[in-house]
């Protein structure tokens, strides 16, 4: 599912904004999901401001408007419809509320010491040199003997790379940025059943973009390591583990997610 | 394999900012017994999947028993409810990717234990590949 290729409209701010609050009546009177989708992408200009104000602070911008976008759909669930105010500027605290709690949650990673960072970055190479020359995954010591450092530092830098390397999940396979689908998802959507004593992914799978669902496909349904699977799609060992983490993640979280109980409040009334 | 392993308990807060500490535990450890990068990285997913059903409260105890090539992780005790049954999926059919589907493909076995109180022990057993 991607989001609809609605773009904001070359019309005053008050036409604008008379538009913003019919697609809002649709969502939350009339559970309009494509009416969501659209405020999403007429608002990802924004985010994408807001977002600017905060690169240059370590985290890849890409990755900032991730977590601006998701600030964004809470403000749109949440919008109550007789508040006198326009989508815009109810979002933007949300947005940067968002931002800001990216940011102090990830404190500790961002002052992670340039060293480590470069060691890290230099790592997946070394990885691949080693698979190759060994014919196998190489061990951290190897590794560390390949990097002239020491098993400890390798350590730290593959910590370095899983915690803080945030990977957007939002890139499709064409590279073109999109928002990420695990974002767009309406909550009406046909299969998606919350089940408290039963962990089942497979819906949240479905809505991966096409490279990760088919990289868990490799690893889990077909038993695949790593080092052949990173072979198949063309990216490092390391990439690959990534993708493996950030999607059981983001699909966990999926599941995790309110789902109606934000909109239904918003209707409220 | 030794017949004594060398035990390490830890407490960790499930709070996510720990996880990155629990995962860099689990990397030294593993690198001891000269685990590979992808043996690591299949044993610190395990353990961080598992921790992504106990909750983001209160803590979690993590036993590793250490032997010459092998690691075996107990994980616990976590809420019975969220866990157990999703463990017990490890045949569901392909295409359904489940808790026991993804431990059952990153360590070599898993097993349950009772901890009484509607709560259990997962134990992980993973061991070196090569040499």
């Amino acid at each position: 599912m991607g989001v609809s290729a609605a773009h904001r409209r070359p019309a005053s701010a008050e036409k604008a904004r008379s538009e913003d609050r019919e697609l809002l009546r649709r969502y939350h009177e009339g559970g309009d999901t494509s009416a969501r989708e659209e405020l999403i992408a007429r608002h990802l200009p924004l985010v994408r401001s807001l977002a600017r104000r905060y690169s240059g602070r370590g985290e890849a911008l890409d990755d900032i408007e991730q977590v601006g976008a998701i600030g964004l759909i809470k403000a749109i669930d949440r919008f109550d419809l007789s508040r006198e105010v326009s989508l815009a500027t109810y979002a933007t605290p949300n947005v940067v509320g968002e931002i800001k709690r990216h940011f102090r949650d990830k404190g500790w990673a961002i002052r992670v010491p340039r060293a480590l960072q470069e060691l890290n970055a230099s790592m997946s190479g070394a990885i691949e040199r080693l698979t190759g020359r060994l014919a196998r995954s190489p061990s951290i010591a190897e590794i560390a003997e390949e990097l002239k450092t020491t098993p400890e530092e390798v350590l730290e830098a593959m910590e370095v790379g899983s915690a803080y390397s945030t990977v957007s999940l939002s890139t499709g396979p064409s590279g073109e940025e999109e928002l990420d689908p695990l974002e767009t998802i309406g909550d009406e959507d046909a299969g998606f059943e919350r089940s408290e004593d039963r962990v089942a992914l497979e819906p949240a799978l479905d809505r991966l973009p096409p490279r990760e669902r088919e990289i868990l496909r490799m690893r889990f349904e077909e038993g695949l390591p790593q080092t052949q699977i990173a072979h198949a799609v063309g990216l490092s060992q390391m990439h690959v583990s990534r993708l493996i983490r950030k999607s059981l993640t983001a699909m966990r979280d999926e599941l995790l997610r309110p789902s109606g109980e934000d909109r239904q409040a918003g209707s409220a009334g | 394999m030794s017949a004594q392993p060398e035990l390490i308990d830890l407490d960790a807060p499930l709070a996510g900012d720990f996880l990155a500490v629990v995962r860099l535990i689990i990397g030294g450890i593993a690198e001891r017994v000269d685990f590979a990068f992808e043996e690591i990285d299949d044993l610190q997913l395990a353990v961080e999947r598992l921790l992504a059903e106990a909750g983001t409260e209160g803590t979690v105890h993590l036993r590793f028993e250490v032997r010459d090539e092998a690691i075996r992780a107990h994980v616990g005790p976590l809420d019975e409810r969220a866990v157990a049954h999703a463990l017990r999926d490890g045949d569901a059919p392909l295409g359904e990717l489940t808790l026991g589907r993804i431990l059952t493909t990153v360590v070599d076995s898993f097993g349950v234990e009772d901890a009484g109180k509607d709560q259990i022990v997962v134990r992980l057993d993973k061991r070196r590949g090569w040499a």
